[in-house]
């Protein structure tokens, strides 16, 4: 995949730096250079603590950067790119809460599916708060990813592999840019999981969605096509230290 | 906004966790119904009390203590004030008394006359006027000593000592009707004015032309030792008499009666409102605490709200939705207990109140009352929680720590 064949990025990113305090031991994440485009696949492999998940909420705009030279979020449907270090300096919250809800997607660890919700109305709640109309497409979401005859339950009664196909089908039903799934099959069994991920990235790659996963240990990154971000981790001898480069 | 969609996910966590929800409800109710039956029994006792006070005109009867001239203009301008419903005079009571014979009963009876007029408070239950000199109501009492009924005629007949001679007169009575017990306990004949006049006029050696009896001729304006005057209401009461006492008349009333309920009455009304003020204050912080500590539960799910795009201001509805619910639901179970047992102490105790009234009754207002002041508290003691709710970040409840 080249930048000619697909010349528009969806994130561009240059210099980004985000600093973490906790109980003594500080955490820098910096990004020198990023370039994700429409459509890509890309996999953050890493133990636990590296910062995938701090890079996913960047990419999210969950989480605020704590400096940057540009920040630039441009998905297909949007003539010019949103800055959103803009946005974050001016803490325009909810015009950064109305993007991740337009065109982003977003599978939790532990699905975090509403108990109180049935699955139909759990892969909806993200085309409701679009005003998106039942066209059918949550049923075909549900058919393609197995759980049509839980539609009409509680996530409860669901075992854990289904209630993450049902947080996948909740992320995909609005027909967002993006994808972000963080450790999504962590939870479950690694044959399961496999078989999971691989619907997953092939629904995504029918829709030209890009897919943005973190996970710890993932044998199957090369199987799926997905491009490995490269990030390498130094800790100071004293272990107060940790900075996580990301490249890509 | 998204505040229809926040209102059917609240909903549906409501239902989803009912356990909780009943809890919830329960705990308002068990504040809620015991305050709705203290305010019921006050409301059933002292309005009983209230009732019987104004339900009584004696409660607002004011006569002179002692024998006074009272001009007939003077009282028509009295009864023409806004706080009197009415006035009669009075002759002397001596004067008044008068021998009752029919002919069912072999007795002669000794009753007073008392002076009557349209509107008479003591005869309004029975919608009688005695008009003219041989028209009268008697007294339950005297009535059955006599052994007559509405429609019989009896004889009534007094005496003077006129020119050192003992004359008697005789007149014939119509009964048009017979004024219940309360009105009146002992033996006594409610007529016209003109008739109790007349009988004073015999008694004092003058003549009275209509009944045919001879005596003086006597000119000049008619005064009278007293009158019996009722106050539009109780509360008018205390100002009449205040009124009268400035014109140098002493009068008879039952305002210190009424004092007293007036008093007991706010008295218990502080008492109550105190208790209530606890209650609601009790119940505002608990539920405060209770939606404030569910926050940190549904952490993971407001967040999860969040993530999708619901924005803080949607967010802040989401406890006081269910707060608004329990209120309602609350209560709605309070007002089921209450009117459980108020029931019961109707049944009980009604039986042993000769009245028959509810010693434990609230009325429309109280409901309508209560539910607003629930609903409102309710909702106060969530807006904290519902700021808190707000305040939760889409990445809360991301990962599990």
């Amino acid at each position: 995949m080249t930048a000619e064949a697909n010349p528009i990025s969806i994130y561009q990113i240059r210099n980004l730096l985000l600093d973490r305090e906790s109980q003594g031991v500080s955490f820098r994440l910096a990004v020198p250079s990023l370039q994700i485009r429409q459509g890509e696949k890309i996999a953050l492999i890493g133990e636990s603590g590296c910062g995938k998940s701090t890079l996913l909420d960047i990419l999210a705009f969950i989480a605020q950067p704590t400096e940057s030279d540009g920040f630039l979020f441009h998905p297909e449907e949007l003539d010019v790119g949103v800055h959103i270090d803009y946005h974050w300096r001016k803490r325009n919250l909810n015009q950064l809460g109305d993007l991740r809800k337009k065109h982003i997607g977003y599978v939790m660890q532990t699905g975090g599916l509403l108990p109180y919700l049935n699955v139909r109305d759990n892969m909806n709640l993200s085309r409701h708060v679009l005003h998106q109309e039942d066209d059918g497409s949550v049923e075909q979401l549900a058919m393609q990813l197995g759980i049509a005859r839980h539609l009409n339950k509680l996530p409860e009664t669901l075992s854990t592999g289904e209630r993450q196909r049902v947080a996948i089908g909740r992320a995909l039903a609005h027909n967002p840019s993006i994808v972000i799934a963080d450790e999504p099959t962590a939870s479950v069994d690694p044959f399961a999981a496999e078989k999971i991920m691989s619907l997953f990235i092939s629904l995504a790659e029918a829709r030209n969605i890009t897919v943005i996963v973190a996970s710890h240990a993932w044998q199957h990154v090369n199987k799926l096509g997905l491009r490995r971000l490269s990030h390498h981790t130094q800790r100071s001898s004293d272990g107060r230290t940790t900075e996580t480069i990301v490249n890509g | 906004m998204q505040l229809f969609k926040t209102l059917r996910l609240a909903t549906r966590d409501y239902q989803h966790e009912w356990k909780t929800s009943i809890c919830f409800v329960l705990g308002l109710s068990a504040v809620l119904g015991p305050m709705m039956v203290l305010y019921g029994l006050k409301v059933g006792i002292i309005g009983g009390m209230f009732n019987q006070l104004i339900e009584n005109p004696i409660n607002r009867e004011i006569r002179p203590v002692s024998s006074g001239r009272y001009e007939r203009a003077w009282l028509g301008a009295l009864h023409r004030r806004d706080d009197v419903t009415f006035v009669v005079p009075h002759t002397r009571n001596i004067a008044a008394m008068i021998e009752l014979q029919s002919q069912r009963a072999s007795r002669i009876i000794k009753a007073e006359t008392i002076p009557s007029d349209h509107g008479d408070p003591l005869l309004d239950p029975i919608r009688v006027t005695p008009t003219g000199l041989h028209a009268v109501v008697l007294s339950r009492s005297a009535a059955n000593k006599l052994k007559v009924d509405v429609g019989d005629t009896i004889s009534g007949s007094i005496k003077r000592r006129y020119r050192d001679q003992s004359e008697r007169v005789h007149i014939d009575l119509k009964i048009i009707g017979i004024a219940p017990l309360e009105s009146f306990a002992r033996d006594g004949v409610f007529a016209d004015l003109r008739l109790v006049e007349a009988l004073e006029d015999f008694r004092d050696g003058h003549a009275v032309p209509a009944l045919g009896w001879t005596g003086d001729v006597v000119t000049g304006e008619r005064t009278y030792p007293g009158f019996r005057l009722y106050a539009r209401s109780i509360y008018d009461v205390e100002n009449l008499e205040r009124l009268l006492n400035e014109a140098g008349i002493d009068v008879r009333t039952r305002s210190t009666q009424i004092a007293l309920v007036v008093k007991m009455e706010r008295n218990l009304n502080a008492i109550y409102w105190l208790i209530a003020l606890i209650g609601l204050v009790g119940f505002a912080l608990s539920l405060g605490a209770s939606l404030w500590a569910n926050i940190d539960h549904k952490r993971k799910e407001l967040s999860v709200l969040r993530l999708v795009g619901f924005r803080t201001g949607d967010i802040i509805w989401f406890p006081m939705i269910q707060a608004f619910y329990t209120a309602v639901l609350g209560t709605l179970l309070a007002v089921g207990l209450f009117q459980g047992v108020a029931w019961l102490i109707n049944d009980l105790l009604g039986q042993q109140l000769s009245n028959g009234e509810p010693v434990c009754i609230l009325y429309q207002e109280h409901y309508i009352a209560a539910a607003v002041l629930t609903i409102v508290t309710a909702l106060i003691s969530a807006i904290l929680a519902g700021i808190r709710a707000a305040r939760i970040e889409p990445s809360d409840g991301l990962r599990e720590l």
